[in-house]
């Protein structure tokens, strides 16, 4: 073997470390850079939702509510938390099934009712109607005819994947059931109620509700809520 | 693997990167749709968080709030091929965590929707959780990251491109 030779194959190796330490040092970047690139992208995510929690306005509740949750019907003792979306059929199925004994239980002065409604689906729609429909139900709260909306929107159920009813269509149904068209066509349109409803919706989901219609008497979640289970829970609180 | 020679003499380093491909943009849409599913209800994904129960509620928030962004990068980084093997090994991780969540939901009898693909997490009364699928589907995810890992040199990719400049 020649010096030669030895010389040239000592350069080759150092030429090949050379390579390699240059590919290790632009892995190390470039790997650097794509994590940084994702904390960015996940802080962006953060900011994204707290401007758009804090652009929606001041939180005030409606009638008959509080700030987390909804509309109260009735003054019995006993105390029946519906949690409902304006949108979902099965609530709407809910309704008509088991609507009528728990409108009973409410007359006979036997439990309250407080309408928590939530908007879960507002994907379920192109215009959030889950949130614009329960910020009217508010609206209907503070001109006295929460009841009466709630049930009048349940019967003009719109399909999940559809535009909804829009506001328009919201306070002409307000105005059926009896409500001021001036002051309720105002709250409807100016969004008045939305912060509660978003208020109301994360204390659901706080509360551990992943799905509507999720019934509980005096705190007590009950699992399949036909009438007869609603109304034998409420004769055992 | 024991096959170096597939068909008609193409060979297994001659198809990896092209294969390698395939997965990377496959991985890709995959993040790209769980990500875009999520990213129009920021509460929402929020709430699909908490519905696992394993946080306090206002950490899932901002976890669910920050999830969809990361999951939208991840999928553009494998889309370019940029630093694919950090990326897969991150997706991967991710994935880990995803699938220990559905599973612990699935031991604590809870019943949830996964929220993988947005719809929040809540499932419609009446309707039985679908735990099982859920996970196979990961799974599967799982295996498109652990091939980038493995395998992270991709043809049309930065990485790619980057190797030929430097």
């Amino acid at each position: 073997m020649s010096k030669r030779r030895d010389s040239k194959s000592a350069a080759k190796l150092v030429q090949k470390q050379l390579a390699a330490e240059r590919r290790r040092k632009r892995t190390m970047w470039t790997s650097i850079a794509a994590v940084a690139v994702l904390v960015i992208a996940g802080l962006i995510g953060w900011g994204v939702w707290q401007s758009q929690r804090s652009d929606a306005g001041p939180l005030v509740a409606p009638a008959t509510a509080t700030t987390t949750t909804g509309p109260t019907v009735g003054n019995g003792p006993v105390q029946i938390q519906l949690y409902e979306d304006f949108i979902c059929p099965h609530c709407k199925d809910f309704e008509n099934t088991s609507g009528s004994a728990i409108n009973e239980l409410v007359s006979d002065g036997k439990a309250k009712v407080t309408y928590n409604t939530v908007a879960f689906l507002d994907p379920a729609s192109t215009t959030q109607y889950s949130t614009r429909s329960a910020a009217a139900g508010g609206c209907a709260a503070d001109g006295g005819k929460f009841k009466e909306f709630h049930d009048a929107l349940y019967a003009q159920q719109p399909a999940e994947g559809s535009a909804g009813l829009s506001n328009s269509q919201l306070i002409s149904i307000g105005a059926s059931v009896g409500l001021n068209e001036n002051s309720f066509g105002q709250c409807v349109n100016s969004g008045k109620y939305k912060p509660w409803v978003a208020s109301v919706t994360d204390a659901a989901s706080k509360a551990g509700v992943t799905g509507t219609p999720t019934v509980a008497v005096n705190g007590q979640v009950i699992a399949n809520p036909t009438p007869d289970a609603i109304v034998a829970a409420v004769n055992a609180a | 693997m024991s096959v170096t020679t597939l068909t008609n003499g193409v060979s297994w380093p001659g198809v990896r990167p092209w294969l390698g491909t395939v997965v990377r943009l496959g991985l890709a849409a995959v993040w790209l749709f769980a990500g875009a599913a999520k990213v129009g209800d920021l509460a929402g994904s929020g709430r699909a968080v908490n519905a696992y129960q394993v946080m306090p509620f206002e950490v899932a928030q901002v976890i669910g709030a920050a999830l969809p962004f990361v999951e939208i990068t991840l999928g553009l980084l494998l889309l370019v091929g940029l630093a694919t093997r950090v990326v897969a090994a991150l997706s991967s991780a991710l994935l880990l965590v995803f699938i220990a969540g559905i599973s612990s939901a699935w031991a604590r009898g809870l019943s949830i929707d996964c929220g993988c693909f947005g719809s929040g997490g809540q499932l419609a009364a009446g309707q039985s959780p679908s735990y099982a699928p859920e996970i196979a589907r990961d799974i599967g995810f799982l295996v498109l990251a652990a091939f980038l890992v493995i395998w992270p040199r991709t043809r049309v990719s930065v990485d790619r491109w980057l190797e030929s400049t430097t």
